[in-house]
């Protein structure tokens, strides 16, 4: 048998510099999103503080604390829509959780292999609905039933903007408080059965609060949706020029949608205040992040130590 | 120091970290015998045979202290990793083929050392696999998952996949202890039959496999080589207490 | 004990029907919104919805008659074009162009070849306006004039989404092309060659934070920065590279996520025969990782086609086929951003809805073909055991 050696076509030469030039390859591609979130900063945040500097200033409080924002009349106040912001996302959250909660305890400890087979695709696609749809849904059946029934005169109202956000963050909710139910041990509950438990009390008095951490993080992450989300909010918002929302009836603007409403044709001083709403947004937002890598890092450990 | 002899270490110090794991180690193994490795678990046998194609490498905070040589050169200072490892081929506890065809894990290493032609491919696959003894046994299934064939199969696969890198030496890393009887005697007769062109360095918890296969035995303990000698001596004459305990221990 | 043990059941009882009531919820909301999607959207839904253009087009081309053919087949049959044509909503249309047709040389008035298709409208023949002709006769006299070149002013009608399918793929690609490399990449560098320490805690922080910022700050930031500050203008690229950015964090934790999947045995495997670490990693670890690369591409190709705010002051609403990467002419709207441009700026619900209705049908073949990835690769691990 002629023997064929592999030895003679082996190279070795420079191999050990070929393996670096790898590595850093590699570790660019990883330093892009850090690069990424330091660009975002900078440029975001740059224009956005322009308008509170030099001879044209706009004063900073009138800006965050103003109620109406009316740039014919070089008035841009925002608080108004900071608080349309927290309260549409406050009520989000507040009809959203524990609807997803229970959806999520349904499918993780109370469904059958059937409907759960069912359920969970339901949810997946929920998940997967861009969000202009729901915007389209909003404006086309909740706007007219809130309509009819509000003592104001549009549909446009905080409520519908409260129940598209609902909608919107349902399958985020669902989601991660299956996964983290899921994740308990079964010998949580074997020791709770033991105990006489019923199923459901096994459920709120010790699968629930096992699994609070992840809960809690869905909640978060929920808020950070809500909070962030545009299209859909300000096809349904009626978008004031001016004033807190009072009531669920009224009309209301979100952060979000004042930058999206306007950013198509300012210029100026008035495209840079846009900029700013931006960054109040972005600041709320980093405070949102910074929670939920908190609680998720907490989630993390937890898992460890069981 | 012997003509025949394959690896040469000495005064070999490992440790992980602050742990010293292998400390002052001195042997002479020789060209085509077997030379199995025993003693208790975490007597560093394994890290022993690990260090010997530098896969320790791999493992962070490794410092190693000492001198191997291979053929007379040394493995840490004269050679580059990758090189020696083509050289010293390695044969895993675990059988671990890659989730490929049979054919493309024995043509994985002749093809990242840059052998592309389909018909010297071809003859090594074939060459390798008919010396580990599994030729007949996928000959008409090579490109069917190595994932599907038995585990003692696919031990012997992945000893076909080390010849194909022609080494000189093959380490065995418990090479047989996922495996049935039957297909550890399999193994056992083809790495008796390998030693014939190739140096064979085997750690083993199983007494009688080294008193079968091996024609040397290191017996380790703590980090350190308590007895290296002939088999026939160490298991039939041991000159240290603690080799004599162990072995007769593990004899009952 | 016996109270006890009824009020338990009844609190128990309470919890169950508040349990099915949210369940209910849930799926009612899937439910209503398909309904009304469907409800509103399907009957917009035709051939020439999918496949026409979403302007009308004019255009003014010369055609050479074929005054042999004297052919008469029907009564709204024209011999001298090899066309048929009818009157509809007062309109000419061409309802069917022969094989040997002289209409499919036209030329436009740069000299081009213009192929008249069945469904195209003429508008004018010379100087004849047929724009409210009121029967067919009135064309048919009008085209079969004397002179052996005719003049034709044709309206293509639009109403299509055509460009716009174009447009969405087209930033699908390009998104792809930038953003799975680096993602892969990066995946690659935390899973296989980073040491704890300062550089992974500040990529992790920093993939983390990508992950929560919301798409209208991305739409900002790639206005800013890719169409202004790198002149890109309102373009494919503007937007593709906006959301190359956008998707790196789901692309890099689920492909690390894989990666982690892969069994170190066959590492150890792949150096034990000699192989380098990126002989390894190209070879047995990434070919390993495909499935859950392949999900990556397609949650990311989710995100994509449901994108709106993120694109829309990047990439821009136009509805056309993009005649550049960047610069002047690549503006393109995706379904996605067109869908919210009729609304917000024509309140045009019917037309949303049924740009909607594909929009849907899109998403449930991506979970579809996802799902179906993740059962081939459990069941591919599973006999691996």
């Amino acid at each position: 048998m002629n023997k064929t050696s592999i030895k003679d076509s082996i190279a070795f030469k420079n191999r050990e510099g070929n393996e670096k030039i790898f590595k850093y390859i590699f570790l660019s591609a990883a330093l892009i999103s850090v690069i990424s979130v330091i660009a975002i900063i900078v440029f975001v945040f740059g224009k956005g503080i322009r308008p509170f500097f030099g001879d044209d200033a706009y004063s900073f409080t009138n800006f965050i604390t103003g109620l109406r924002w009316a740039p014919s009349d070089n008035e841009f106040g925002i608080f108004y829509m900071i608080a349309g912001s927290l309260l549409s996302t406050l009520g989000a959250i507040v009809l959203g959780v524990p609807v997803g909660l229970l959806t999520a305890v349904y499918i993780a400890e109370l469904a059958p292999k059937k409907i759960e087979a069912i359920l969970r695709p339901a949810i997946e696609l929920l998940a997967g609905i861009p969000s202009v749809i729901f915007g389209v849904f909003g404006l086309g059946i909740i706007v007219p039933i809130i309509k009819d029934i509000s003592p104001q005169q549009s549909g446009q109202s905080m409520l519908a903007v409260i129940l598209v956000l609902t909608m919107m963050i349902l399958p985020t909710i669902i989601s991660l408080s299956l996964s983290s139910i899921r994740a308990i041990p079964k010998s949580y509950k074997d020791a709770s059965y033991g105990l006489g438990a019923s199923k459901i009390q096994t459920i709120f008095k010790c699968i629930l609060p096992a699994a609070k951490s992840g809960i809690l993080a869905a909640v978060v992450l929920g808020i950070g949706r809500a909070i962030g989300e545009t299209t859909a909010v300000m096809m349904v918002a009626g978008n004031n020029s001016g004033g807190i929302p009072l009531s669920i009836w009224d009309k209301t603007r979100p952060l979000t949608s004042n930058v999206a409403m306007e950013m198509g044709y300012a210029s100026g001083q008035h495209q840079e205040l846009l900029f700013s709403t931006g960054v109040v947004l972005f600041i709320f937002i980093m405070v949102i992040n910074y929670v939920l890598i908190k609680i998720t890092s907490k989630v993390g450990s937890e898992g460890e130590k069981r | 120091m012997n003509n025949n002899s394959k690896f040469s270490v000495e005064d070999l110090d490992l440790f992980y970290g602050d742990f010293q794991a292998l400390k002052k180690i001195n042997m002479e193994i020789q060209e085509k015998e077997i030379t199995a490795l025993i003693g208790p678990s975490g007597c560093g046998k394994s890290t022993f045979l690990k260090t010997l194609n530098r896969m320790n490498d791999l493992v962070e905070g490794v410092t190693i202290k000492g001198k191997i040589s291979l053929d007379g050169k040394d493995i840490f200072k004269e050679m580059d990793a990758i090189s020696l490892r083509t050289r010293v081929g390695m044969v895993f506890q675990q059988p671990n083929p890659f989730p490929m065809s049979i054919y493309d894990n024995v043509a994985y290493g002749p093809r990242i050392h840059g052998i592309t032609k389909k018909s010297v491919l071809d003859e090594i696959v074939e060459r390798s696999l008919r010396q580990a003894a599994i030729w007949d046994e996928v000959k008409d299934k090579l490109k069917k998952s190595a994932l599907a064939i038995s585990g003692g199969q696919q031990q012997r696969l992945c000893i076909a996949r080390t010849l194909a890198i022609e080494p000189e030496v093959i380490l065995m890393d418990e090479p047989t202890s996922a495996l049935d009887p039957i297909s550890t005697l399999k193994i056992e007769d083809l790495a008796v039959e390998l030693k014939k062109d190739y140096t064979i360095i085997m750690v083993t918890h199983n007494m009688q496999q080294a008193a079968r296969i091996s024609d040397k035995t290191a017996f380790f303990l703590v980090g350190e080589v308590v007895e290296f000698d002939s088999t026939e001596n160490i298991f039939n004459n041991p000159k240290d207490i603690r080799t004599e305990e162990y072995i007769t221990g593990r004899f009952g | 004990m016996t109270s006890n043990r009824s009020s338990r059941k009844i609190k128990d009882n309470i919890a169950k029907i508040l349990i099915y009531i949210a369940t209910s919820i849930t799926i009612l909301t899937l439910l209503v919104i398909l309904g009304f999607v469907f409800y509103r959207g399907l009957p917009g839904i035709n051939r020439e919805f999918l496949t026409r253009m979403w302007d009308d087009k004019t255009t003014i081309v010369t055609v050479e008659k074929d005054i042999n053919n004297l052919e008469n087949k029907s009564l709204n049959y024209v011999p001298s074009l090899g066309i048929y044509i009818d009157l509809q909503d007062g309109n000419v249309v061409i309802t069917g162009v022969e094989k040997k047709s002289p209409a499919l040389n036209a030329l436009n008035k740069k000299g081009e070849i213009y192929r008249i298709k069945k469904s195209d409208i003429i508008e004018r023949v010379k100087k004849i306006d047929l724009r409210e002709a009121t029967s067919l006769d009135e064309a048919i006299t009008a085209i079969e004039g004397e002179d052996t070149s005719l003049d034709l002013k044709i309206r293509r009608p639009g109403g299509g989404i055509l460009p716009m399918v174009i447009s969405t793929l087209l930033i699908i690609v390009i998104t792809l092309v930038v953003a799975l490399p680096i993602g892969v990449g990066a995946a690659i560098y935390l899973n296989e060659y980073a040491r704890p320490g300062k550089v992974l805690r500040v990529i992790r922080f920093a993939i983390q934070n990508l992950a929560g910022i919301p798409s209208i700050i991305y739409g900002l930031f790639g206005m800013l920065f890719f169409v202004q500050f790198l002149k890109m203008q309102y373009s494919v690229l503007a937007g593709s590279l906006t959301l190359s950015i956008m998707l790196l964090p789901t692309i890099i934790s689920t492909t690390e996520e894989t990666l982690k999947e892969v069994p170190n045995s066959y590492r150890q495997g792949s150096y034990g025969l000699g192989a380098t670490k990126i002989q390894t990693i190209t070879r047995v670890i990434l070919p390993s990782a495909l499935p859950g690369i392949l999900v990556a591409i397609i949650l990311s190709i989710g995100r994509i086609v449901g994108e709106s705010a993120a694109l829309i002051w990047t990439a821009g609403t136009v509805a056309q086929v993009p005649r550049a990467l960047f610069g002047s002419g690549a503006a393109a709207a995706t379904l996605t951003t067109k869908m919210f441009w009729e609304i917000q700026e024509a309140s045009n619900i019917d037309t949303a809805t049924s740009i909607a209705v594909v929009l849907i049908v899109l998403v449930v073949l991506l979970n579809l073909f996802s799902k179906l990835i993740t059962n081939k690769f459990l069941k591919r691990t599973g006999t691996g055991k």
